[in-house]
């Protein structure tokens, strides 16, 4: 298990630094720069050119990237071209938005996707069943971006319970607002990454319950849900977190549509300004955080899996299981 | 030897609105869902003073630094509000220069001595008073080599800034400049405290406004709180929280839910919920909005006026205008309503589809095939009209939307385009045409002639006759196509007075909203 997590951890700090590596050179590939964004509609020739000096982005590219590389693991994450705001603050500052967000729907997400999916799967030629399923594929077909207008419609605007958009400007000063203003964002990115989880919980409990060892131990006199809960739980598991893993991107994916429906200052509406304002360096800070976050997730995942499935552990035996 | 001593009012007068002796066309339109006035605002005794204004403002400043930052989202929010310049601008009266710092001037005879009084009891955030040696300091480093401040040129021709006391500054000049009393309103004007570390502005403030600046709260809002010292009219709320809100149904649903008291440019197409209501009133404004379809002259086969001038009438302005929710008001040349040497020139280039299919092909253009670059944030339905309308004249047109810093690169800075689509906000800008190194690749020699007479015309009659003549000569040359000239929806709350109406982009002045008790 050491060797195991150690030879991971590298494979982690490789994935990051190949990250670093494409997201400066792809984001340099964009048109425009933050000079041009600085001096705008007034700024001549000559102006842009001292603006792009003063900003190092005349330097060369190489000579950028690697200020920008030796900075980042002393957790300095640089400083906007445009103001000069710590990159490193200002995410700290917006992961007080999205961090409840993403948590939030993602925690409600398995709530209900987890004990809704088993039931659609056991009780499939039931019509709960069929409704939960058919709630589900609508849940994956409706867009986000249209599940948020509609919750606004429905309790902000019809029915003001809660906030239209927006977060308190005073943050978590008074968490009840703050709290209130995030009810429907979380619920709107939690109804559509639910509906994903829920078919890929019901279609792993669909393949373990035709398992033989379900047969076996319903002979050994468990009862069927006794026996699913039993042994088909951890079974159905390893799929299911694998898949976790994936739903994290796509969460923070969604947190980045959910967060322009709402007008929440977080990491994905930061994320959208900046590169429309060319602000490279907070740019590569954020998308290597978002990076980072996948990537250990998929880190944990592995070791859990690791540990609710021992027969990984022995490369033999997973190939002679298939 | 000052023989003439002018006040400012006087000057002023002058200055202002050419509107009223030139006519039609610019006076908005009362229509059903926008009023031209608000209700007259109620005595101090009834306001709160105490109370929070909130405010929906679209576009969000990148940095608080007016001295390297281009852009008017800074300018919205800082200028009048928390920095002032020795001159100021009313809104409400067609960007009439006021006083501000400077509670009046003198010229000279010869037009090149301007001598300012500073107002008396004027004072910075931090306490001193405001003296001509901050004046002459701020002016000179605008002025110095390697001025990073975005409008530096256009106070190039300033010879010396001089404090003969502390309560007077002299402003002495190479050669007349009309525009140097609306330059001096503007951000290359603000006086900051001598010494102040331009590369800190973004963090700290010292200025002279009603409002001090007390957040950024980054990709939400700007707090301003209530400049208690302040001389003048003092600000009728505590505290303004301008919050901004890019999506136009949020930003109504914000309005509808009373998150905000006040919403700026609302949309003219979803004002529904707000017409017929009495809970709210919709005013209608007036700005310098011009929506300029720049015609790239430097370029085959539209360097012939004849291509230009085709396509000018291959579009249908009013449909255009309807297509929007009539949020604006057709605009013939360069010269938005409320700017100096304005006149209506829509008579030029009539909406004739047939008249431009054939002026094509008498120009030998047979197929003609053009891009428009539009930056995404305008509105779609632009695109989608002139797509349809440049058919019905036989031009195939293919629509680029991108990013507005992209267009920067692409068409501002490096000109590969064929047509363009961008709002020029800013007022009294004709002279981009008067420049040839302009991206509308626009080159006519008299009117570059022109210009130069028009900023060193003796009086005010001759300059606006000038800048007049050079509005006709480039609609005649179809140096580019006017679309519209937007008017600004403002959705206020019952109980808010005092809002802002015209020209709210560019400049907000927030100090006389009021909230009744």
């Amino acid at each position: 298990m050491t060797v195991f997590v150690v030879r991971r951890l590298g494979l982690l700090a490789l994935s990051l630094l190949g990250a670093s590596i494409l997201t400066f050179a792809l984001l340099r590939l964009l048109p425009g720069d933050a000079a041009a964004s600085v001096g705008g509609i007034t700024a001549d020739k000559a102006q842009l050119r001292s603006i792009r000096h003063d900003l190092g982005l005349d330097r060369p590219l190489i000579a950028q990237y690697w200020t920008w590389l030796t900075e980042v693991p002393t957790g300095d994450l640089g400083h906007s071209q445009l103001n000069g705001s710590s990159v490193t603050g200002e995410l700290g500052e917006k992961l007080r938005v999205t961090g409840p967000l993403v948590l939030g729907a993602l925690v409600l997400a398995l709530v209900f996707a987890v004990p809704l999916g088993m039931l659609a799967a056991v009780r499939r030629e039931r019509r709960d069943g069929t409704a939960i399923s058919v709630a589900s594929q609508l849940g994956i077909a409706l867009p986000t971006l249209w599940v948020g207008l509609l919750l606004i419609l429905l309790f902000a605007v019809q029915t003001p319970l809660l906030p239209a958009q927006g977060f308190p400007v005073e943050g978590w000063a008074d968490p009840g607002e703050a709290s209130r203003s995030l009810v429907l964002p979380t619920l709107t990115l939690a109804l559509s990454e639910g509906a994903v989880l829920l078919r890929f919980v019901r279609s792993a409990t669909l393949d373990v319950l035709h398992r033989d060892y379900l047969r076996t131990a319903r002979a050994a006199g468990r009862t069927r849900t006794g026996a699913l809960l039993r042994h088909g739980l951890r079974n159905a598991a390893g799929p299911v977190l694998s898949m976790l893993g994936v739903q994290v991107a796509a969460l923070l994916v969604g947190a980045i549509v959910v967060e322009k429906v709402f007008t929440l200052p977080g990491v994905g509406s930061m994320l959208v300004a900046d590169v429309g304002n060319r602000d490279l360096v907070k740019v590569q800070g954020e998308v290597m955080l978002l990076v980072a976050i996948v990537l250990f997730v998929g880190f944990l995942v592995d070791i859990a899996q690791r540990l609710i499935d021992p027969r990984l552990a022995d490369v033999r035996v997973r190939e002679v299981t298939g | 030897m000052r023989r003439s001593a002018l006040r400012i009012a006087a000057v002023l007068a002058l200055a202002g609105p050419v509107l009223a002796a030139c006519g039609s066309g610019g006076t908005p339109n009362p229509a059903a869902d926008g009023a031209n006035t608000q209700a007259p605002a109620p005595a101090d005794s009834a306001l709160d003073p105490n109370a929070t204004a909130r405010v929906r403002l679209v576009l969000e400043p990148t940095s608080l630094n007016l001295t390297t930052t281009a852009g008017v989202a800074l300018e919205q929010v800082l200028l009048d509000n928390v920095y002032q310049g020795l001159l100021g601008v009313d809104t409400n009266a067609d960007n009439k220069i006021v006083p501000a710092l400077a509670s009046g001037f003198e010229t000279s005879p010869d037009g090149l001595t301007y001598t300012f009084h500073l107002t008396p009891g004027a004072a910075f955030h931090d306490g001193s008073p405001v003296t001509a040696e901050d004046a002459v300091w701020s002016l000179q480093q605008v002025l110095a080599p390697g001025s990073k401040q975005p409008n530096a040129k256009t106070l190039a021709t300033i010879a010396g800034v001089a404090a003969p006391d502390p309560a007077t500054v002299v402003i002495t000049l190479r050669q007349r400049d009309t525009n140097l009393t609306w330059a001096l309103t503007q951000r290359q004007g603000v006086i900051y405290k001598k010494g102040t570390d331009f590369a800190k502005l973004d963090t700290t403030e010292n200025g002279t406004g009603p409002f001090r600046l007390d957040g950024w709260q980054r990709g939400s809002a700007i707090t301003l709180v209530r400049n208690d010292a302040y001389k003048g009219a003092k600000a009728k709320v505590a505290k303004v929280v301008l919050s901004y809100i890019p999506d136009r149904n949020a930003a109504n649903n914000a309005q509808a839910t009373g998150q905000t008291d006040i919403e700026t440019a609302a949309e003219a197409t979803l004002l529904q919920p707000f017409t017929g209501n009495d809970r709210f009133t919709v005013l209608r404004g007036t700005t310098t909005d011009k929506y300029t379809l720049a015609i790239n002259n430097a370029k085959a086969p539209l360097n012939n006026p004849a291509v230009r001038h085709a396509i000018r009438r291959a579009i249908d302005k009013d449909a255009l205008i309807k297509s929007l929710g009539g949020a604006g008001v057709r605009l013939g040349g360069p010269i938005p309503t409320s700017d100096p040497g304005y006149q209506d020139l829509t008579t030029i280039d009539p909406h004739d589809a047939a008249a431009a299919r054939k002026a094509l092909a008498d120009a030998g253009v047979g197929e003609l095939k053009l891009t428009l670059k539009i930056p995404n944030i305008y509105p779609a339905a632009i695109g989608d009209v002139l797509v349809s309308n440049l058919k019905d004249a036989g031009i195939e047109l293919t629509v680029k939307q991108q990013e507005f810093t992209a267009w920067l690169s692409e068409v501002y800075t490096a000109r590969d385009y064929d047509l363009s689509l961008v709002n020029h906000a800013e007022p009294h800008d004709v002279g981009n045409f008067a420049t040839p190194g302009y991206y509308f690749g626009y080159d006519n020699a008299e009117v570059r002639d022109w210009y130069a007479q028009a900023v060193a015309a003796p009086d005010e009659r001759t300059r606006t006759d000038l800048l007049a003549r050079i509005g006709r000569r480039v609609a005649e040359d179809a140096g580019a196509d006017w679309l519209y000239q937007a008017q600004t929806l403002t959705v206020v709350r019952k109980g808010v007075s005092g809002a802002p109406q015209h020209h709210t982009s560019s400049r907000l002045n927030l100090a006389g909203i009021g909230i009744t008790k």
